[in-house]
């Protein structure tokens, strides 16, 4: 099975982060880091936008919004 | 005198602490391209710094590497008594991961440090209470829980910070994190035990976000509100606008009966009320528009609203984050210019920046009121909430607009695709809901009059002056054989294509060094012609004038693209560090309007 990404989340979905991809920029991976993105820590999305706009989560006490070329660089797994 | 630091997170209720810390008198040093907006005030026996708000000690971007530049400046100096670190207590986590960063290097540089436990009236609401007392122990800092609106624990929190300011040392923090990593574990812990739950806290917003970002609704809404905005520029303001006009009117009748007839009493009346006066008209507008946004950015919406351009923008090459600047490009290009710092991706940033011009700014308002009231006649539709001239304002700053997505497009093809690569993903956080106070946003909007006058006040002043003598002179008050008219006859040639005669054409040359002044040069020298008038209708003097519509419309493009303002081309130079995309813009924008205004004048 390859590797889910944040990206592949659907609307209402709880899932677990699994890690950062590793070709990530050293100070991107550092701030998502601090923004909470961790593995094992729990997340969800609260909304996807058309045309494949960026897509809303909750993680944490936060609400954020990322786009595809990130979202798909954050390794997720069911929960 | 000592001063002590503000910091915290973005949408914390850090401005609003200060508001309330520091009272009316406020000053913001603004160090243009350089460094980041400092604001100050006095609180007590000190000076109170407010540090521009950041996510973390690391940057992401050009201007929290600025701001956090700055806060390490101000660590290592001896003037900095004691450090302020502002928390929203409803986000204990995010807010904590900052507030440890600034408590280890607080202790790094050998400072004391207080925190702010803020807007705890939203957690009281939610029925929970945090253990301060606790939590100060953990943190190794004094802890004072507030809030800045309902004024809890305000005066205490007062009391307690005019105690560490004078004993500093006593509040240095006893603890410290290992790394960087621990940093985020620790938050994570603290705020199970201490702080509110998430889903609690963000149930309000979220519902909200299900109307205003829903995919159909959430797009009508934004339209919506864009179009009320431009609308209110024009309705809002145009009864303080004819009050302004009143006063001076009045103000002008009065001078001119106590002071005799001839050169003096001319002077004072047509270069000082005709041409300075008719730009301070427009200074309600300039508040109006600020009052709109600064309504916009501290209720939360904006960053809603860069979420929903995001991707309709980066199909012009640009981000979301460029949504802001280009916005408050409307008010003024040069804070605007400032503001795409914000943008992670340098190349965004750079498109963003070159870009931003070609929105209407505030300067531009004086002159698009003053040909709309000569061309457009004032029709109301749906009993009076839409009118034609607000309908003609929209469609000139949605001309600026398009012309900008245009030329962003172009660069963006221009640019190198490879340069992709490294670009900076858009990543943004939706701040809760709430309702703006109105200490700081009235604190804007008077700091926005008061530096859009103090900018380019003194540049009209001297042109209205320069313009009046050279208007006035040899022959007292006959402006056809004046100094002006030769000069004026002499560069007609330029501006015959577009219709105009002299008279124009000197105002717009001089207003390439403010586009204000084109109100001001053109009162100032109708103001001459037609002394025995009413000096205060402009409008009504150009229309009886006779000004063609085709070169008025012509007119009105001209000033919607070219580049006339010096500052602004400063300030590009300043951001980009480059002589020649801040001079090649003013070049390429100016033949742009012109060949435009060409057109229109030759086809209608």
């Amino acid at each position: 099975m390859s590797q889910l990404t944040l990206w592949d989340i659907k609307k209402k979905q709880v899932a677990k982060v699994d890690g950062l991809d590793p070709t990530l920029m050293p100070s991107v991976k550092r701030r998502l880091s601090e923004m909470g993105f961790s593995s094992g820590q729990d997340i969800q999305c609260l909304r996807r936008s058309p045309f494949k706009g960026p897509l809303v989560l909750q993680l944490g006490d936060c609400v954020y919004s990322l786009e595809q070329d990130i979202a798909n660089r954050i390794n997720i797994s069911a929960s | 005198m000592k001063n002590i630091i503000l910091v915290g997170k973005p949408n914390s209720g850090k401005s609003l602490l200060f508001n309330q810390l520091t009272g009316l008198r406020q000053k913001v040093a603004n160090f243009p391209g350089v460094t980041v907006e400092l604001k100050s005030g006095a609180f007590d026996q000190y000076k109170l710094v407010d540090f521009p708000g950041t996510y973390s000690l690391k940057s992401l971007s050009r201007d929290e590497e600025l701001a956090i530049e700055k806060l390490h400046e101000a660590m290592l100096s001896d003037e900095t008594s004691i450090v302020v670190c502002n928390l929203d207590a409803t986000r204990l986590e995010s807010s904590l991961v900052f507030g440890l960063q600034v408590r280890d290097l607080a202790l790094q540089h050998n400072k004391g440090i207080i925190f702010a436990l803020n807007m705890i009236d939203e957690v009281q609401r939610f029925g929970h209470e945090i253990d301060t007392e606790k939590l100060a122990a953990d943190l190794g800092c004094a802890i004072f829980a507030l809030s800045a609106k309902t004024l809890i624990g305000l005066h205490e929190f007062k009391l307690a910070l005019i105690d560490a300011a004078k004993h500093p040392q006593e509040f240095l923090p006893l603890l410290h994190s290992d790394d960087e990593s621990s940093v985020v574990e620790i938050s994570r812990t603290l705020s199970k035990r201490y702080g509110v739950k998430a889903d609690v806290v963000l149930k309000k917003q979220n519902r909200i976000d299900g109307f205003l970002l829903n995919n159909l609704l959430g797009g009508v809404i934004f339209l919506t509100i864009m179009f009320l905005l431009f609308q209110s520029i024009f309705t809002w303001a145009s009864p303080l606008m004819d009050f302004v006009e009143l006063v001076l009117a009045e103000s002008a009748v009065k001078v001119s009966i106590f002071l005799p007839d001839g050169v003096v009493n001319d002077f004072v009346t047509d270069a000082l009320f005709g041409g300075v006066g008719s730009f301070l008209v427009f200074v309600p507008q300039i508040m109006v528009l600020t009052f709109v946004i600064g309504l916009l950015e501290d209720s939360g919406y904006l960053a809603r609203a860069a979420l929903i351009c995001h991707k309709p923008l980066s199909y012009f090459g640009l981000s979301g984050r460029s949504f802001i600047p280009y916005l408050s490009g409307h008010a003024c290009a040069i804070p605007a210019i400032m503001a795409a710092r914000t943008i992670e991706s340098p190349r965004k940033r750079l498109i963003t920046m070159m870009t931003i011009p070609l929105m209407s700014c505030s300067a531009r308002l004086p002159v698009y009121a003053l040909l709309i009231a000569v061309l457009i006649p004032d029709t109301h539709y749906l009993g009076g909430v839409v009118n034609l001239q607000g309908i003609t304002f929209f469609i000139l700053y949605f001309i600026g607009i398009l012309t900008a997505l245009l030329v962003s497009t172009l660069l963006t093809k221009l640019t190198d695709v490879d340069k992709d690569k490294a670009e900076m993903p858009f990543v943004l956080e939706l701040p809760t809901y709430r309702l703006p106070h109105w200490k700081p946003l009235g604190h804007r909007i008077l700091t926005s009059a008061k530096q859009f006058v103090r900018r380019a006040g003194p540049v009209i002043f001297m042109v209205s002056v320069v313009i009046w003598f050279l208007g006035y002179f040899p022959e007292n008050g006959v402006l056809q054989s004046s100094y002006l008219a030769m000069l004026g006859h002499w560069i007609e040639p330029i501006f015959e294509p577009l219709g105009l005669d002299w008279r124009y054409g000197v105002a717009i040359l001089v207003s390439f060094l403010a586009r204000e002044v084109f109100v001001g040069a053109l009162g100032t020298l109708f103001g001459i012609e037609g002394a025995d008038e009413n000096i205060s209708g402009l409008a009504a003097n150009i229309q009886a004038d006779g000004l063609t519509l085709g070169a008025g419309i012509g007119l009105m493009l001209f000033y919607v693209l070219a580049l006339q303002c010096v500052a602004t081309v400063a300030t590009l130079k300043a951001e980009t560090g480059s002589r020649k995309i801040a001079w090649g813009l003013f070049v390429a924008y100016g033949v742009l309007a012109y060949c435009l205004a060409w057109l229109a004048a030759s086809l209608l």
